[in-house]
């Protein structure tokens, strides 16, 4: 019997489309691998952990942390960390930039300045212990020098670990004391008053351009270098209860006409506007005698002038006070910590303490190839701090000195101090309606909270 | 004068004409494809235009943080009333005034003049042209970072105007006086953008018709007087354009104050409006206060923008 035409169509239609018994199974077998193979696949795409880290630039940094990274990973599989670095002046502003937008990254570091206003703010995570390799959050404040945990402490909670903490003394060129006929041993400056003299006698001027400083300031850094002077002529900069701005007038008038004194419309001793003295100090090119630094410097002058460095013609003494002085300041330290973003998920947040307990189990590295020092009492009391260069001067100013201040709005009131200072230096106004401005402007910051 | 007037009247009627060949159908087809093809920048002009004016107007009506995770609380006009009260923010109207005077009038009258100047070449027209417009390419952050340098009391400019002025070892404080770094920000600018305006106005000049000039050359006009008389009247539907635009820049100026307060200059003389806004919103995390003064900025960037579409209206020219 032939076959209708339909038939056949529909035969041929089913040969060639009808799946065959070997190609069902075949299809079974991928779909079970699949299934299978899903939740395994899924897991490992969850157990990627990729963590951002944002830090201020520093070669000598750079090179130990980024083999920490490389150890960190090798040890936890599926942990990435993404180090991303940023010039120090712009970090504050990236980083508040980015946090806005709710995009800031899983850690970051800034100075506590700077880095305060995200704890009242509760934008960052507290310290978890066990991460960070501690047994408990006490063992964590008994691991650190007392008090330097204090800024990172809120509410009884413990935001962050430090980076560095740092305070600044004078560094000297011994050449350039020879040069202008000054011994070093004998004539480096031990008040302000001393550092005019001797700033005068190393200063060479073109007219009124000066080809070589004797010393100048570190000026974006108000809080740090220069309110420890007035403070050692008896002000202060807010009151004990935290309510007024500005004590003691005389003090901060002093201050002031110090710092007009140091100006191109005073004695012309250096400027905001000539290139920063700490820059210039490592080239030793005969343009500057004195800068004001932390224990890093030594480390820089050694990555950027080794002859230098090893000529020995370099030193560190004190931080200077005022003859009159009525206490002993130095200046100020400060500490960047290490925080971590509280929007990010718990088990990025876990990694990272873990990732940031692993780099701080490093001090003694940090110490020695980089010049910070993570205030362990631990690495205090070891050989490598002692046998540091300049360690002992540091150690000792610091414990003069005392933690810089710090608020949420303690970057304003910097700037409101810049102000006064660079009024009375460069725009020819008197000390007392500099001051009298400043304190208006620091009230009214203080006010507002 | 009235002579003089006849040829510009004559062309006008010409070009009427050349109008009234087109019929109304194909001018509204035209019409329709040019809103097709504006309809994108139109959207993306909204999105990233309008959008964020409206929501700075919103914000400024509020006290917000940058940084605080709670909802803003409503304040009304209390940000504009505390600045209206801030002896800061008139510190920054000010200098925000004297800048924009002492930059946009120079760069006005000297973009004219060099423009005027390379017309008027034979030879080298290109080149001046090159010359004067390309620090306009440079970005405005690299341009303060190199003036920076020689405003340094050892740097190029001293150097420069004492060896000038035969004055040698006098430090002329370009960073280092209140007024002399408003100075200083003013030359950056000007140095930055005359090349750009001088451009516009080459455009301008070459847009009058040359046989206006060759009637009044033929009627015994000289130079001084054609310039006077016919150019600068021709050219003010371009003067006003420039000075506008060169007085909204400079308004908005922002990038030299900053890198030169950065770099150790008093803040108090150059405090902008715009410097000021950015401290307050990214040094202060007041967000609300900061949005407020960008209305107040927008605001009287607008009352200028206004100046420009009436003052082009009642300045129509034709040829």
């Amino acid at each position: 019997m032939q076959k209708s035409g339909e038939s056949v169509l529909y035969s041929r239609f089913h040969q060639q489309y009808e799946p065959r018994g070997g190609d069902v199974m075949k299809k079974f077998w991928i779909i079970l691998i699949c299934a299978l193979f899903l939740p395994v696949a899924v897991h490992a795409a969850e157990s990627k952990i990729e963590l951002t880290y944002w830090t201020h630039e520093d070669p000598n940094r750079t090179e130990i942390e980024n083999r920490y990274i490389t150890e960190f990973e090798a040890s936890n599989p599926g942990v990435t960390v993404k180090r991303v670095t940023n010039p120090s002046k712009k970090m504050a502003e990236l980083i508040l930039t980015a946090f806005a937008a709710n995009q800031g990254p899983d850690m970051f570091n800034l100075q506590i300045e700077d880095e305060y206003a995200y704890i009242v703010n509760n934008r960052l995570a507290p310290v978890d212990y066990k991460a960070a390799g501690y047994p408990s959050d006490k063992a964590i404040y008994s691991a650190y020098l007392p008090k330097v945990l204090d800024p990172v402490t809120f509410k009884g909670k413990l935001y962050g670990l430090p980076l560095e903490l740092t305070n600044w003394c004078v560094y000297l060129n011994d050449r350039v004391f020879k040069d202008a006929g000054l011994d070093p041993d004998k004539s480096f400056p031990k008040t302000w008053e001393e550092m005019v003299e001797i700033s005068e006698k190393i200063t060479i001027r073109d007219g009124e351009i000066i080809k070589r400083r004797g010393f100048d300031f570190r000026y974006p850094y108000y809080l740090v270098a220069m309110v420890p002077m007035a403070e050692q002529l008896g002000g202060k900069l807010i009151s004990d209860d935290g309510k007024k701005a500005i004590i003691n007038d005389k003090a901060w008038i002093q201050f002031l006409e110090f710092m007009k004194e140091w100006g191109p419309n005073g004695k012309n001793l250096g400027s905001p506007t000539y290139t920063n003295a700490r820059a210039l100090f490592n080239k030793d090119n005969n343009d500057i005698g004195m800068c004001l630094s932390g224990l890093y410097q030594a480390g820089r002058i050694r990555k950027d002038n080794p002859e230098f460095y090893n000529s020995g013609e370099w030193r560190v003494v004190p931080y200077p006070k005022f003859k009159n002085a009525v206490e002993d300041v130095a200046s100020a330290y400060y500490g960047h910590y290490f925080v971590v973003n509280a929007q990010k998920p718990k088990k990025n947040q876990q990694m990272t303490w873990k990732f940031i307990g692993y780099m701080l189990g490093h001090s003694e590295e940090y110490l020695s190839k980089v010049g910070l020092i993570q205030p362990t009492v631990k690495l205090m009391e070891s050989e490598t701090f002692k046998s540091m260069p300049y360690s002992g001067v540091f150690k000792a100013d610091m414990e003069r000195g005392h933690v810089v201040y710090y608020g949420e709005n303690s970057a304003k009131i910097q700037d409101h101090i810049r102000e006064a200072v660079e009024s009375v230096m460069l725009a020819g106004a008197t000390p007392e309606d500099a001051l009298k401005n400043l304190r208006r402007k620091v009230q009214e910051v203080l006010d507002e909270k | 004068m009235g002579l003089q007037l006849i040829p510009v009247f004559f062309i006008g009627e010409e070009r009427d004409m050349t109008r009234r060949i087109f019929s109304p159908d194909i001018e509204h087809k035209k019409a329709r494809w040019g809103w097709v093809f504006i309809f994108p920048s139109l959207v993306f002009f909204s999105l990233f235009n309008f959008y964020p004016i409206f929501n700075a107007l919103y914000t400024s009506l509020f006290r917000k943080k940058l940084l605080s995770l709670k909802p803003p609380e409503f304040i009304g006009f209390a940000n504009y009333i505390y600045l209206f009260k801030s002896p800061d923010f008139w510190n920054s109207i000010r200098a925000t005034v004297v800048f924009t005077i002492g930059t946009f009038i120079p760069m006005v009258v000297f973009s004219l003049i060099f423009a005027v100047f390379i017309i008027s070449r034979k030879r080298f027209k290109k080149f001046f042209q090159m010359a004067y417009y390309s620090p306009a390419v440079l970005s405005s952050v690299v341009v303060a970072a190199i003036w920076l340098l020689m405003f340094d009391p050892r740097g190029l400019s001293n150097q420069f105007v004492n060896f000038i002025l035969n004055t040698p070892g006098v430090d002329h404080k370009w960073l280092a006086n209140s007024t002399m770094v408003q100075i200083s920000t003013m030359l950056v600018y000007f140095w930055k953008y005359v090349g750009y305006f001088t451009i516009i106005f080459l455009v301008g000049l070459a847009s009058i018709p040359q046989s206006i000039h060759e009637a009044a050359k033929m009627d015994g006009v000289n130079a001084w007087t054609g310039f006077w008389y016919i150019t600068l009247p021709l050219l003010k539907p371009t003067t006003i354009l420039v000075s506008i635009m060169s007085m909204l820049q400079c308004l908005k100026t922002f990038s030299t104050q900053y890198l030169f307060t950065q770099g150790g200059a008093p803040m108090g003389p150059i405090n902008v409006i715009t410097l000021n806004l950015y401290n307050t919103a990214i040094r202060d995390h007041r967000i609300g206060l900061a949005s407020a003064m960008s209305i107040i900025l927008f605001c009287i960037m607008l009352f200028f923008t206004w100046l420009q579409f009436k003052g082009s209206r009642s300045d129509k020219v034709s040829y």
